[in-house]
Order: C-alpha cells, then structure tokens, then sequence
C-alpha cells in the first residue's frame, strides 16, 4: 500500500504519515502540496505519527519546521518510526538535574 | 445549508456586536451572575437557572488564599464582570473576605459604565432571601438588556482569542496554520488577537520573540518560558506525561518542543504589539497579544476571557468539549478521525487541508465562522451549556 506523509520545512528529519503505515509500506513524501520521492516503511506507523526521512546519528537534534523538537537517544535511518522511543526533550527536565 | 449570516463573498471587515459604554463591545449580552467564593456558589446557580439568558460564574476559590493568589482571583472575577459579553452583572458574596469582597468586586466592574449590583448573602437575611433579592434585581436587569440591539462594528472592536488543546501532529499542519490565517487577516482589518499557553512556547520562544515589535516584549517571552521551566525543573519530575499529556502523545507528539512549534502556528506571521501577565486587560493596540498563562486549557481560556476577549478559537487535534461559560468558544479540528468522534462539540472542520485544500480556503471558513459568531450565531457547545472551562490559575498554596 502506499501511504503519504508530509513534511513541513525543506531539511527537516520527519514527515508526517496521513495514515497508518504498515512494515514495508511505501510513503510518498508530500510537501507544500507538491509529492517527491518515495521511501519505504521499516517498520508499522501508527495514525499521524512520524517517519524518518533523513537520518540521524545518536545526540544529533531532530528537526522538524526547521527547529529542533529532540535529541536522537539512538541512530535512526531512514524510514523508521520516529517517536518517544528514539528521540527525547531537551526541555523541562526535571529528571536529569544534579 | 448556506449560513444566513455568511452572504459576502468579499472578507468581512465589521461584525454586530453590543456596543458598551466604555467603548468595548460585546458579541453576547448575557446577565452575568459572578460568585465572589465559593460558598455563594449554589446561590448563583439558583438565580441564574431561574432567569432566562443569565450565566452563572462559579469556582471554588475566593477564601483563605496567600496575597498574590487572592489578587489573581480577583482579577480574575472582575476581569469577567468587565469583559463586554457581560451587559449587566450581579456580583454575589457570602460573608467578607478581605480584598475579594463582592463591593470591592463590583466597585471595579462598575468602572466600565454597566449596570452592576453586589449581594451579600449574610446582609441579605440568608441563602434564600439573597436569592430572591438578586433574582428580582436580575429580572429588572434584563428586561433592559433586552430592549438592546446589535450595531456594526469594525472588527478593531474584537479581541480574538487563541488556544489549542489535545494537540497531536494535525495541530500544525491543518487547525492552528488555519487559526494563524484567520489572526493575520483580523489584525490586517485593524483588530486584535491573543495568543496564551506559555508551557507550548517552549521550544518556540525565539519564534515568537522575533515577531515583538519591541524588543523588550521579545525578553519578556523568553523570561516568562523561562519561570516555567524552573518552576518545572524544581519539582525535579520528567514534564513528559504532563506536557506533552498521554493523549499529545497518542497523537503522535514526541516532545514539548514539536507540540510548542505546531502550538504557535496560530500566531499567523502578525507582529506581536504586547506582552501581559495572567489575566490582565489587553491594550486597545492592534496586532498580536501574548498573556502569560499555563497550558491547561481551562485556565488559559479563562485567563483570555479576562483579558477582554469577546470570542476564541480553540484549535484541537484529538477533538475537544471545552467551552468558556462567557466568552464563545469556537472548536475547530483538521484531524479527520476527530471531527468524527467529537463531532458534537466541532464548530468548524479544516479537514480538507490534508486532501489539498489551501490554508487560506480553510482559514476563511474559521474566519466567517468568527464573525458569524461574534454577530450572534450560537456555538454547539453554547447550545449545550457545555460551561465547562472558567478555571482560575494559582500561584500558592490555599491558607
């Protein structure tokens, strides 16, 4: 099946997946309306959630409306499911203070 | 069907409101039945479910609170007793609580020229009789209000709101891009927004402080995320299961950033004229207002409500029943499993966007929606006396 996801700002590490992906899915990548290149589905993507679209290496910021929304607690390729598993805020972090 | 209202094709630069005596004009003329604390409660509610058209206000605060806390509840009340929704106001108490009684209440709420009448419970020989007496005051009242017609106005007369809820990855793709569309287009016909819910700047705050006009307002935005993140860090807890909440993250929010950077896409591209703490009066400028609120809903909105605010906007992505009891509060969702679950409580759907619909296709209908509103069309949730969202924010512990 193919699925289609849309990316907000041009360099971005994630695209949204308008419906749920199944492992091996192809997802069209969409953005400003217009469709590009189609990457395939690692693994299943949940409703709305996030698929990689450009890799990341472990520590690297995850980017996404050209800002950074997390740190990559792992290396992600593309194609994988992008969510609380492998990235986490960098923000309000009570848990990690001294 | 067509909308009765909605017959321009051309964008609508005026709306019909209830001009007050201050200059403010309001989108509805409700008696307002404000509670003082929380134990004149009950007797609120009893006038208001006796009179036709009166809303109760009620909360269970008012009473043995530090300083700065009773301070915000009382602006908070008379910041709803001045909003312009309120054509007439019966402010009711039940004993004396120092610096938050019902005089002191309506002494404020009487500066902006509307009738205004203060009830203690005590004074007035009981639950009962103070329940009588405020329900014949309310029936002279709104016989009144109700020989009142709307005016045209232009829309520099209206203080959109602005919140989201139940964010998930929709939120700033679809609803709050349309919101953003819908601030950029009333500030273009010379009236105000305001933007809340400084826990969902975080992440976005350079965003934003790069749209203030002044830079000292851009400071402030970054000062004030800054006091909640502290406020945050010192409780020495992960955010994450409170922001973003389990139901952000079902719908696909992996941080408080990513939720932040979808939330501010309501702020449109207008450039930001202030920047106020909770509850306080917004200034007549036109452009972008930003208040200091956290990102529970019900507070922010009442915080907004406060501020002046005649309608709000309430974008959400999982689908929402919040509604403010004074101000109209417009839900609107692009998240098409949403608008079909909470279809009961979603005025406006932008669905669409995500079939190739364009932003401003989609931010025209929320912006006709609001001008119809503004000028008298009910919200679902009005209909429903869904009155659900008046929460006053603290800031210390109850004494």
């Amino acid at each position: 099946m193919t699925v289609t996801a849309m990316i907000i700002e041009k360099g971005d590490h994630v695209a949204t997946c308008l419906s749920k992906v199944k492992k091996g899915d192809k997802v069209k990548l969409m953005i400003n309306g217009k469709t590009g290149k189609t990457i395939k589905a690692n693994s299943a993507i949940p409703y709305i959630h996030k698929i990689c679209i450009s890799s990341i290496s472990k520590g690297e910021h995850c980017m996404k409306y050209g800002l950074s929304i997390g740190i990559a607690t792992k290396n992600i390729e593309v194609g994988d499911y992008i969510h609380v598993h492998n990235i986490e805020s960098a923000r309000g972090r009570g848990d990690l203070e001294v | 069907m067509k909308s009765k209202i909605s017959t321009n094709k051309r964008l609508r630069k005026t709306w019909w409101g209830y001009p007050r005596e201050n200059g403010d004009v309001g989108s509805r003329n409700y008696l307002l039945i404000l509670s003082g604390t929380l134990y004149a409660n009950p007797t609120c509610e009893r006038v208001a479910r006796t009179l036709r058209h009166s809303i109760a206000i009620t909360h269970p605060l008012g009473r043995c609170q530090i300083a700065p806390d009773l301070e915000r509840t009382f602006e908070t009340l008379v910041g709803h007793g001045q909003n312009a929704n309120a054509g007439a106001v019966i402010v009711i108490d039940h004993h004396r609580e120092e610096g938050c009684t019902s005089d002191e209440i309506a002494h404020e709420i009487a500066k902006t020229g509307k009738r205004v009448e203060a009830i203690n419970i005590r004074e007035s020989g009981g639950a009962i009789e103070s329940t009588a007496k405020a329900t014949r005051i309310g029936m002279e009242m709104l016989r009144d209000l109700s020989t009142e017609l709307r005016q045209e106005v232009p829309l520099s007369k209206l203080l959109l709101g602005l919140n989201c809820g139940t964010s998930d990855t929709t939120s700033g793709l679809s609803h709050n891009k349309a919101t953003g569309w819908v601030t950029d287009n009333v500030i273009k016909a010379g009236g105000r927004a305001l933007l809340a819910e400084t826990t969902e700047m975080m992440g976005g705050e350079g965003v934003l402080a790069d749209k203030c006009v002044k830079p000292q307002h851009g400071k402030r935005i970054w000062n004030m995320v800054q006091e909640m993140e502290d406020r945050i860090l010192a409780c020495g807890v992960d955010l994450r299961g409170s922001q973003p909440t389990g139901d952000n993250m079902e719908g696909g929010l992996t941080t408080i950033e990513e939720k932040s950077l979808g939330a501010i896409q309501k702020a449109g591209n207008a450039p930001i004229v202030d920047v106020i703490p909770w509850a306080k009066r917004a200034s007549k400028k036109s452009g972008l207002h930003v208040m200091d609120t956290p990102g529970h809903g019900g507070e922010s909105i009442t915080g907004i409500a406060a501020g002046g605010s005649q309608v709000l906007i309430f974008s959400t992505g999982g689908g929402h029943t919040i509604n403010h009891p004074l101000m109209n509060t417009i839900r609107i969702t692009g998240n098409p499993l949403s608008a079909k679950l909470q279809r009961d409580t979603t005025d406006v759907e932008v669905t669409d966007i995500f079939e190739g619909t364009p932003i401003e296709v989609a931010g025209r209908r929320v912006y006709d929606e609001v001008i119809d509103v503004a000028s008298g069309k009910m919200t679902k949730a009005e209909i429903l006396h869904e009155d659900n969202a008046f929460a006053i924010n603290r800031c210390g512990p109850s004494v």
